[in-house]
Order: C-alpha cells, then structure tokens, then sequence
C-alpha cells in the first residue's frame, strides 16, 4: 500500500465535503483567505517601521525573526505533541491500517504526516504572509522565497519528529487517556502563560522608538538571540542572509536543519516501527480507579440537586460531572482565565485621567464601547461553553431523546447551565470595567440591567447555533468551538451586540453627560433616559431570546440520535 | 401494547418504512427480522421518537408517540444497536442519570442502579468512567439503562451486537423472564417474527407460521435464517 492510498480517505472525505457543502467551503475559504491577507499587511507595516529606524531596525526585524521561530518551535511541539496521541495511539481509523498488511514503518509515515499537517496549518497561516513580509520589506530576491518554503518544510519536521517521540514514550509509561488529559490541561497552562507574558511585554512600546532599546534588550533576554544548538537559529541564520540583511552562511545552516529534520524523522520511524504495537495495547487499557466504590464528586452533587425537581436535577449532575471530568474544558478554562486577567489590565493602564475634553470624550466613548466589549468578551466565553453543550451530548442524544422529557425541558435545563454563571461573569466584567473607567453609577446600572435580557439572547443564540451545526464526532469541546457553526453564532452575537450597543449610545451619552453636569437635572429626565435604554436594548434582546430558542427547538427536535 | 399504524419514512424518493402495520399483544415477544438497510433501524427510532415518521404513528402502551411523546417513552425502554454512553460518567451514575430522566427519586434511581449492576455482572466497575468499559460491558450496561425504569414495553435494536455467547444467551434468558413478567419486547436481530424488506412488512406471524410459509413440507424444521431468505426469494408479500 503506498503512501498516497493511505491519505487518501482523508483527502476524498475532504473533497467530499467540499461538493457537498460550497457555501461552507466558501466563507470558509474567504475568512482564512482575509485572516491571511490581514496577518500580511499587519507584518509589512509592522517590519516596514522597524526597518525604516536606521541602523537599529533592521537589528530589531532580525531579531524579531528568530524570536518568530522560536515560537512557532513551543507551539509545534505542544501541538505536535497532543496531535501524535490521537493520530497514533487513539484514533478509530488506526484499528484497520493495523489490521491491514502495512509495515509500522510505512504506518508511521502515514500517520506523521496527517499529524505534521493536523498541527501546522495554523502555523502556515500566520508563517507564510510574516516571510511573504519580510520579502517585500527587505526587497528580496527569488532565492529568498525558495529558501522560505525549504525551511519552512525541514523546520515543520523537527518539532513534529519529536512530538511522536514524547508521545510514544509517554503512552509506553501512562495510560493514553490520562496523557492525553494532563497534555491537554498542560497546553491551556502553557497557552495562558505565554497570552499573558506578551501582554505584559506592553507590544504599544513599540509605537515609541525610545522605548525600543529597552525591548531589543528584552529580546535578548528572552533567547530571541538564539543558541546556535537550536533549529530555530539555524532557520533564522539560512533566511537572513537571502533576505539580503546581513552576510551569512545559509547554506550550512540550512544543512544543520535539513539533516536534523531528517535524522528525526528516521529516529521516530525506527521508534515507531520497534514498539509501535506495545504501545498500541497499551493505549487501549483502561486505567480502572475507583472499581465498585461511588465517586465524592457524584455524592456531593446528589446532595446538591435534591432541592430541584424531576429531571431537571440529573441533567443538571450529569452535566456539571461531564463538564468537570472534560480536560479540554479545563484548558479552556485558563485560557479564558489568562484572556480576562489581560483585559482588566488594559481597563486599568488606558491613559484615560488628565481631565482634557479629549481624554473626557475618549472616556464617554470608552463608557459605551464596555458594554459591547463585556458583552463580547463574554460571548467568546460562550463560544466555548454554551455553543459545544449539545455537540458534546455527541451520540449519547439518543438517551435524552427516547427519555419522556420534553424538547423544551431539555432546552431549558441547557439554558440556565449556561446562563447563570455566564451573566454572572459579563456583570462582574463590566461592573468591575466602569468601575476602573470612573463610569457613573447610574450608567453602570443602566448597562447591568441591559446584560440580563442580554446574556440570555446570547445563549440561546449559542443553543441554536450549537444545535443547527452539531459536531457529533468529537468530544473535544475547543475543536467543536473553531467549526463553521461556531464563527456563524459570533457573528451573530456581534451583529446583536453591534444593535443593542447602537440603541442604547444616545441615552448612555445623554445619561454621561448629565453625570458631569453641574446644574442639577430632574430625576424624571433621569428615570426616563434609563427606561429608554432598558426598552431598546432589552427588548431587542429578548426578541433575539426568543427567535433563537425558536430555531433552537426545531434543530433539537431535528437532530433525532443514534 | 405495541400498534404500528401504517408508519411510514421517506427521504426524497427513497422509501425506508412502506405503509406498515402490525400489533404486538402484551407479554410477546417480536422478532423483527431482516436484511441490511431493510428498515428495521428506521422503523424503531420512529417507535422510540428518535425520528419524525412521514406518515402513520406508533402507539407504545396506549400512548401515541407523536400525539403524547412523554406517556408513550415513560413506558418504554429502548436499547439502540450502537449504544453511546456518556463516557465521562461511571457506570454507577449513568444509571442514576437514566432512572432521574425516567422520574425515578434519587434514592429509588440509586437502588434500581446498584440492583440491576450487580444484576449485569458490572458491580465491581460500578465506579468506573463508562469510557473504560469494555464493548460487550457497555452493551450491558445500556440494556441495564433501558431496565431502570421497569418499562412495560422493551425496544431492542441488534441486542446481540458486541455480547459475547455468555452474554447473548443470558439475554435470551432475560428476555424470556421479562415477557413471563408480561413486558412487550420488540427486538430486531439479524440473528434470528415479522420479516421487513425494502420498507415493507413482508410476513407476520409466529415461527411455526413463517416456517409453514416458507413451504418447509418435508416435515424437517429449517432454521430461521433459511426461512428468512426462503420468503424474501419468494417475493412474500402478505400476512400468515
């Protein structure tokens, strides 16, 4: 069996999905297709300004492009990691390859390179337009472009050779199950720690050339000046020199990190080839713990749901105990976690306090833009959360379905999981925002009020979003939350948002202004500015409410089971 | 206890379940027999309210499916041919889970669990994540499941799938205890009578009745998958 049949299921499924959903593949293809054009234009301008500083630029743009490399090597190898224990050890589609005369060796590169692409393209997405940049600014030759794609693919193979070789010898030592599961909680930790350490590097130094010195030396700090031990100095040191930057030896180095690439790849294929059925077996144990004996979290949630009625307290235990035995959710978890710690922090340094009229518009503006902000913070909360709840019933529906509870008790019992903590969340976010702004009372009161009717429109968007575009085959809640389904519920809630921010501008404004007034102002005028904004906004949320929880029912009701 | 009333499934041109009707009296059980893509799998997630029929209803213990969906489920327990589970759960509180959805108070779901665990020889993994459960274990498990409640109606989709020959045959004792107990079991089986073809129900009757129309009149007593294949070459089309 060659390589080429072997890819090739992969391959027709796609083509297959293609024909038989263009619209899809269409948006699909154009919001990637605007996401690359966006990330290119970004880099241009952004190395275009470094590289017109003089004599330190082009230091900095070099600098910059093996700190570019350098993390691109941790995502690889983290996502290359967590990709090879699907692709390898846990994947339904491994059983017949095993079944079907192939050599592990041939097996293994079957598997390397669906685990190389499953784990790069996001890479590619943004490395491609930053060297397609680097050209254009430095005007380089054709060399340059050849010498980016090779490097590119030798540079893809390393961290991915690895990857099967950590995840090899982690199944030989743990369950599959249990790796997969620290790996995954491993990768939110290690995500959230490095959104975090960016934001505190404060990138808006950059628009202060002053300011650069200081973050040169940080690079420096940071390893971006690169051990020559390591394939991403190697990538670097093969690039500058076709870039025409500086006088270099590409070709030595671009040999460093071909033969590399090579001898791991050959490594992991002999590794592979020697243990792969061991490991294998291994994988498919179970890892029993507890055996006959009742979990505490099971104990502690029974007593917990008594007080509700009928099903409603087993579905709500079931889905806090599937919730807090997922991994990826806790993954999402700290991301979401590190994403909102960076958010107050940019409430609390936007340079808003010098009293000028301007900085008092730029406020009043700041005051009304928070609302959709915290709004849409909290929708990309939902996104995770809310829109994968009944995916993540996955073929179970058919227990749920045949069980004499109605559609609408089901919908329901989904809601308010995803409501409460969710309009808790956007109250505290935008009540602790205003209060970092210096909002005024009245106006806080005004936007927590709007966040109820608010808060629900968005869940129940995320229900029927969620049930119109199910992914049933995965129980990965983040792959569920990147589908089309889940960028068509953003939009939606930013359409929503957009609308309800809109109509309620003018009395916010008209309220704002009032605040600061210094003659006094009647309280009807008052009152009455409130209920416009409650009218407007509410109403137009709960009408949102209610035709999605409309949709939502039907796509319940269409979903059926297995 | 079970009525089929000209139930009826298409999509597009294609016909799955053509006009079908039949009965199934209290206490019996049905076996529903046929080729792959018959419409077997179809026709009991439209008994089950898993699927929407284009025409026709089922009624369940009196209940119509479609006029009263919770009254006709509340009696019925439905074990699918590929049962998922909810692989975060233990056994233990899947059962729970189940017996809750079904009205079972908290303690009477836990008894019923623990009961009919020990009862599918799965106690001892009572705590256990239903992900680490072995294929025939999780067979086990849902047919448990499809228990908890003491349902009056019992719908089997493919019940022998991934049993091992203990297990099958302990379920065949199961069955034959339930339908002494007066459940109505309906099983579809490709290893076993009312036999379906292209949607429709080509013959209905009891064993020696279907072995009688297969036109088995050497007095020898052929096997049910001879007769099986003896009336769909046949091109049977009515009732024995």
């Amino acid at each position: 069996m060659t390589l080429a049949a072997l890819l090739q299921p992969r391959l027709l499924s796609l083509r297959n999905v293609v024909r038989r959903d263009r619209l899809r593949a269409v948006t699909v293809t154009g919001l990637v297709g605007l996401f690359w054009l966006a990330c290119f234009l970004l880099f241009t301008r952004v190395l275009g300004y470094f590289h017109g500083l003089g004599t330190f630029g082009p230091f900095l743009t070099q600098r910059l492009l093996a700190l570019l490399f350098l993390t691109f090597f941790g995502v690889l190898l983290v996502s290359n990691t967590v990709t090879a224990l699907t692709t390898y050890y846990l994947a339904a589609e491994v059983t017949p390859l095993l079944a079907a005369p192939l050599s592990y060796r041939r097996l293994h590169h079957a598997r390397f390179l669906e685990t190389v692409v499953a784990s790069s393209w996001m890479v590619l997405l943004v490395g491609l337009p930053a060297l397609l940049a680097y050209g254009v600014v430095y005007r380089a030759g054709p060399l340059f472009y050849a010498g980016a794609l090779a490097v590119l693919l030798a540079f893809l193979v390393i961290p991915a050779a690895v990857g099967v070789l950590i995840t090899t010898g982690l199944v030989l030592v743990f369950p599959a199950r249990g790796t997969r599961d620290a790996l995954m909680v491993g990768v939110g930790l290690a995500v959230a720690a490095l959104v975090v350490a960016i934001r505190f590097l404060r990138p808006e130094r950059l628009a202060d050339p002053s300011a650069l010195v200081g973050f040169a030396s940080f690079l420096g700090a940071f390893g971006a000046t690169g051990s020559p031990y390591l394939p991403t100095t190697w990538a670097a040191e093969t690039l500058l020199p076709l870039l025409g930057a500086r006088p270099g030896e590409p070709l030595f180095y671009f040999g460093m990190l071909a033969s590399t690439a090579a001898m791991l790849f050959l490594t992991s294929a002999a590794v592979v080839e020697r243990v792969f059925l061991i490991a294998w077996s291994r994988a498919q144990t179970g890892h029993v713990r507890a055996g006959a004996a009742e979990r505490p979290l099971s104990r502690w949630l029974a007593v917990l749901v008594r007080p509700l009625q009928g099903p409603s307290g087993c579905l709500f235990a079931k889905d806090v105990t599937v919730f807090l035995r997922d991994a990826s959710q806790w993954s999402q978890l700290l991301l979401v976690s590190a994403l909102v710690g960076i958010y107050l922090y940019n409430f609390s340094a936007l340079p808003l306090g010098d009293g000028t009229p301007l900085a008092l518009a730029m406020r009043d503006l700041a005051t009304i833009l928070n609302l959709g902000l915290g709004a849409f913070v909290t929708t990309a909360v939902a996104v995770r959360f809310v829109f994968p709840m009944v995916s993540l019933e996955g073929h179970a529906w058919w227990i749920l379905r045949t069980a004499p509870v109605p559609l609408a008790q089901l919908w329901w019992s989904k809601f308010w999981i995803g409501y409460l903590p969710l309009v808790v969340f956007a109250e505290l976010l935008v009540a602790t925002t205003n209060g970092l702004l210096h909002v005024p009372s009245l106006v806080t009161v005004a936007f927590l009020l709007t966040l109820v009717p608010l808060m629900a429109a968005v869940v129940s968007l995320g229900l029927a979003f969620g049930a119109a575009y199910p992914r049933l085959d995965t129980q990965n809640a983040a792959q569920i939350a990147t589908g089309f389904g889940a960028i068509l519920y953003m939009l939606a809630c930013l359409a929503l948002i957009a609308l309800v921010v809109a109509l309620e501008a003018w009395p916010v404004s008209r309220l704002l202004w009032q605040a600061r007034s210094i003659a006094g102002v009647a309280a009807t005028r008052t009152a009455a500015l409130l209920a416009l904004a409650a009218v407007t906004g509410g109403g137009t949320s709960l009408g949102a409410f209610w035709v999605a929880k409309r949709s939502g029912l039907r796509a319940l009701a269409r979903l059926g089971g297995t | 206890m079970i009525r089929l009333e000209r139930l009826q499934k298409t999509y597009g041109a294609l016909v799955a379940v053509d006009d079908l009707s039949l009965e199934v009296e209290p206490g019996c059980v049905f076996g529903f027999l046929g080729r792959n893509g018959a419409g077997k799998t179809t026709t009991i997630r439209m008994m089950v309210g898993l699927l929407e029929p284009t025409a026709g209803t089922a009624v369940l213990g009196g209940h119509d499916i479609r006029r009263a969906p919770e009254a006709a489920k509340a009696v019925t327990g439905y074990l699918p041919d590929h049962p998922f589970l909810y692989d975060k759960l233990t056994a233990l509180e899947f059962l729970r889970f189940v017996g809750g959805l079904y009205g079972l108070g908290g303690a009477e779901a836990g008894r019923r669990a623990r009961l009919l665990l020990e009862e599918f020889g799965l106690g001892r993994m009572a705590g256990e994540l239903t992900e680490t459960l072995s294929q025939g274990m999780r067979q086990r498990l849902a047919l448990a499941a499809a228990l908890v409640h003491r349902p009056r109606v019992l719908v089997l989709d493919e019940p022998m799938v991934g049993l091992d020959p203990e297990g099958a045959l302990e379920l065949r004792h199961l069955v034959r205890r339930l339908a002494g107990d007066g459940v109505t079991i309906f099983l579809s089986t490709h290893s076993l009578a009312g036999i379906v073809d292209r949607g429709r129900l080509v013959i209905v009757g009891t064993l020696d009745d279907l072995r009688a129309r297969a036109g088995s009149n050497d007095g020898s007593s052929p096997s049910l998958e001879t007769v099986f294949l003896d009336i769909l070459h046949a091109g049977g089309d009515g009732r024995a």
